[in-house]
């Protein structure tokens, strides 16, 4: 089970297409808490997904209109060992790993 | 003071909209009593579908937004599949639908549906609209998401009571968007490592997807291909970004793609994406794709990448930045000599289509067809095995000389769809190329055809069979045709008539003589000049195939070349 806060503007529609991006993979949504954080909102969300899904989830919720920013908790550094996260990681790494 | 309804025609205009395309009815009123005077022209379809898919095809063949509006209720849910379709196909389109005035909203008043909650998951962006304050944001906010990134749909909702309001207008306005970390761009730095991948490279190979022309960069992706001059080919949106008769092209790759794409593309060892989505109808069996490749993917839209398959190295970004700084690092080293390999990959013993598939009367229909048409000609096609012949026989060097439904496969779409590109290009030729089930799913949108007085030409290829399904039927189902007989069809000669539009019947007799009997030429070259609409109906062979096909499930490598015995 991963963890994933996604920062928001709470526009029409914006929490339901993040949460869409799960629901779309049949993906259960145990834990789903959604608040005010600062001047913008914020989901916590619980999946239990694979690292492929990890990734297709990050950039389909970076492609939302009102998406600020997407993280995710305990072990996501670790676990992430795709060359190419959509952000956060340097572009340098991605080349690194293209060159092995 | 101004109403709502003069609001949204306002701001439209201001999005540079002159054309747009619905249907009325009660919810919508409001903004169809304010069109006379407004500076836009509405084209009434027959149905909401038919409008959704001319503002499509006006859409892709300019490259600007198109615009179809459609009341509450069943109009604005008959525009969901051309909303799905722009999705998939990265079409930029505004659907601006009525809603039943605020105070009935979901009581489940008379047509009302939650058409912002049923295309949620279908649009980039979407707003009900509350209040006629927000009306010239909402449209600011949607066009400029309609056209940005990786185009795509929106929806914008307006009740019915928000059209008919009135306030104090001081003009359209502008949409900032919101500044946000976006995701890793490229920032350049890529190029060293493209190039040093290449250098590693001994079967290079470049596929181009629909996004060489939605960027615009055409001409730079060009230049880079022949500075590469590596194995090449398209995905069915690609088509017409390479010129056909260049020396390293391949023509179409995929689950109907060429024989020869599909073999340099199982084996390459470096695969370069321009603006594709490698979508399962490219790659076949994702775990045997590209099996022995590192993946270069240029990308604008990042959650295109790793749907499939994880590639080795993204590039994010417009290939129209990102093309020209590729080539202009590609000048400063030299290119290695993959002549050996284009030699094999481009070889004349991998060329084309089995000779058997070449003899196909509807095949040589359709070169007949093709070979006539003028210059800069515009082809659609619906959906279904002439869909996959006219994309394997149609060599055009226009980015958007062909239009079809590729990613969500929308039998119905090329009629309507041909209606808003001739409207978009009144001095082109365009023609449209149908099946006899798909043409029947919006057949009445040849009264807007005739309305409009379209010289649109379109043919319908007969075979009296929902021809694809009945292909996967022979092929993999025991020939159990199973629902997709059509022999009771209509006599859609007859039909064309009673919309008094000319029409005339060819049978596939006609083409087994080659060349084609004099009459036959000068009968098919009439057709397509004629300043009229006209119909064509081919009586095809029921059971005529589409070859090369990969199974579905199977690599690229796998592909039927002819029939073979069913499972």
């Amino acid at each position: 089970m991963q963890t994933f806060h996604i920062r928001y503007r709470n526009t029409q529609g914006t929490l339901m297409r993040i949460l869409n991006a799960a629901s779309r993979r049949a993906l259960d949504l145990p834990l789903v808490q959604a608040e005010p954080a600062e001047y913008d909102h914020q989901v916590t969300l619980a999946l239990e997904v694979n690292q492929k899904q990890v990734g297709q989830l990050y950039r389909e919720w970076y492609a939302i209109a009102d998406v600020i920013k997407v993280s995710s908790g305990t072990g996501h550094a670790t676990a992430w060992t795709a060359p190419h996260p959509p952000a956060g990681v340097a572009m340098e790494e991605s080349r690194t790993a293209a060159r092995a | 003071m101004h109403k709502g309804a003069d609001i949204v025609l306002q701001c439209l205009r201001a999005e540079g909209v002159e054309l747009v395309f619905g249907y009325p009815g009660g919810a919508i009123m409001p903004l169809y009593d304010a069109l006379e005077g407004s500076g836009i022209r509405h084209i009434l379809t027959r149905h909401e579908q038919g409008a959704v898919f001319a503002a499509e095809g006006y859409a892709r063949v300019t490259g600007e937004v198109g615009v179809a509006m459609a009341t509450s209720g069943p109009g604005a849910t008959n525009l969901v599949t051309g909303i799905a379709d722009a999705k998939m196909d990265s079409v930029p389109l505004v659907c601006i639908t009525g809603q039943v005035r605020s105070a009935l909203i979901g009581s489940d008043a008379f047509q009302e549906t939650d058409v912002f909650g049923v295309t949620l998951s279908l649009t980039k962006w979407s707003r009900l609209v509350r209040t006629i304050d927000e009306i010239p944001e909402a449209i600011a906010e949607g066009f400029y998401w309609a056209r940005s990134g990786r185009p795509g749909p929106v929806v914008i909702d307006i009740p019915t009571d928000m059209l008919k309001a009135k306030k104090e207008f001081s003009g359209p306005v502008k949409f900032t968007p919101h500044a946000r970390p976006a995701d890793a761009k490229a920032d350049g730095g890529f190029t060293d490592t493209i190039v040093a991948l290449l250098q590693q490279a001994a079967k290079p190979v470049a596929l181009v997807g629909a996004g060489a022309k939605l960027s615009g960069a055409i001409p730079e992706l060009r230049r880079l291909l022949d500075h590469l001059n590596v194995p090449t080919f398209a995905t069915v949106h690609g088509l017409g970004a390479v010129p056909p008769q260049a020396p390293y092209y391949l023509g179409m790759v995929g689950m109907h793609g060429t024989r020869a794409a599909n073999m340099a593309l199982h084996e390459t060892d470096l695969l370069m994406v321009f603006g594709a989505r490698l979508d399962d109808r490219v790659t076949g069996d994702p775990t045997r794709f590209a099996p022995h490749a590192k993946i270069v993917h240029f990308e604008i839209d990042p959650a295109q990448l790793d749907r499939v398959r994880p590639c080795d190295l993204p590039v994010i970004g417009n290939l129209a930045d990102t093309v020209p700084a590729f080539q202009a690092e590609l000048r400063r080293h030299s290119v290695p000599d993959f002549s050996a390999w284009r030699a094999v990959a481009c070889g004349a013993e991998r060329a084309e289509l089995d000779p058997r598939g070449l003899a196909q009367p509807t095949i040589r229909f359709l070169d007949e067809l093709f070979s006539r048409l003028p210059q800069d000609s515009v082809v659609l096609a619906d959906v279904g095995q002439h869909q996959m012949w006219a994309a394997q026989r149609y060599r055009s060097s226009s980015p958007r000389g062909f239009i079809t439904s590729g990613g969500l496969g929308a039998m119905g779409f090329a009629l309507p769809a041909a209606v808003g590109v001739q409207l978009a290009k009144p001095d082109k030729c365009v023609l449209c190329v149908s099946g006899d089930g798909g043409f029947q799913m919006n057949i009445q949108e040849l009264a807007t055809v005739r309305r409009l007085g379209l010289p649109v030409k379109m043919v319908i290829i007969d075979n009296k069979y929902l021809g694809m399904v009945r292909q996967w039927q022979q092929l993999f189902y025991q020939r159990n045709y199973a629902e997709t007989d059509l022999s009771d069809n209509p006599d859609f000669v007859e039909i064309a008539k009673a919309y008094k539009i000319h029409s005339f019947r060819l049978n596939e007799d006609a083409m087994r003589e080659f060349p084609v009997a004099k009459e036959t030429g000068d009968e098919i070259d009439r057709f397509l000049r004629s300043p009229e609409p006209e119909l064509l109906v081919f009586d095809c062979a029921p059971e005529a195939n589409v070859f090369p096909m990969v199974p579905a499930g199977a690599a690229l490598s796998e592909m039927l070349l002819e029939e073979e015995p069913t499972q």
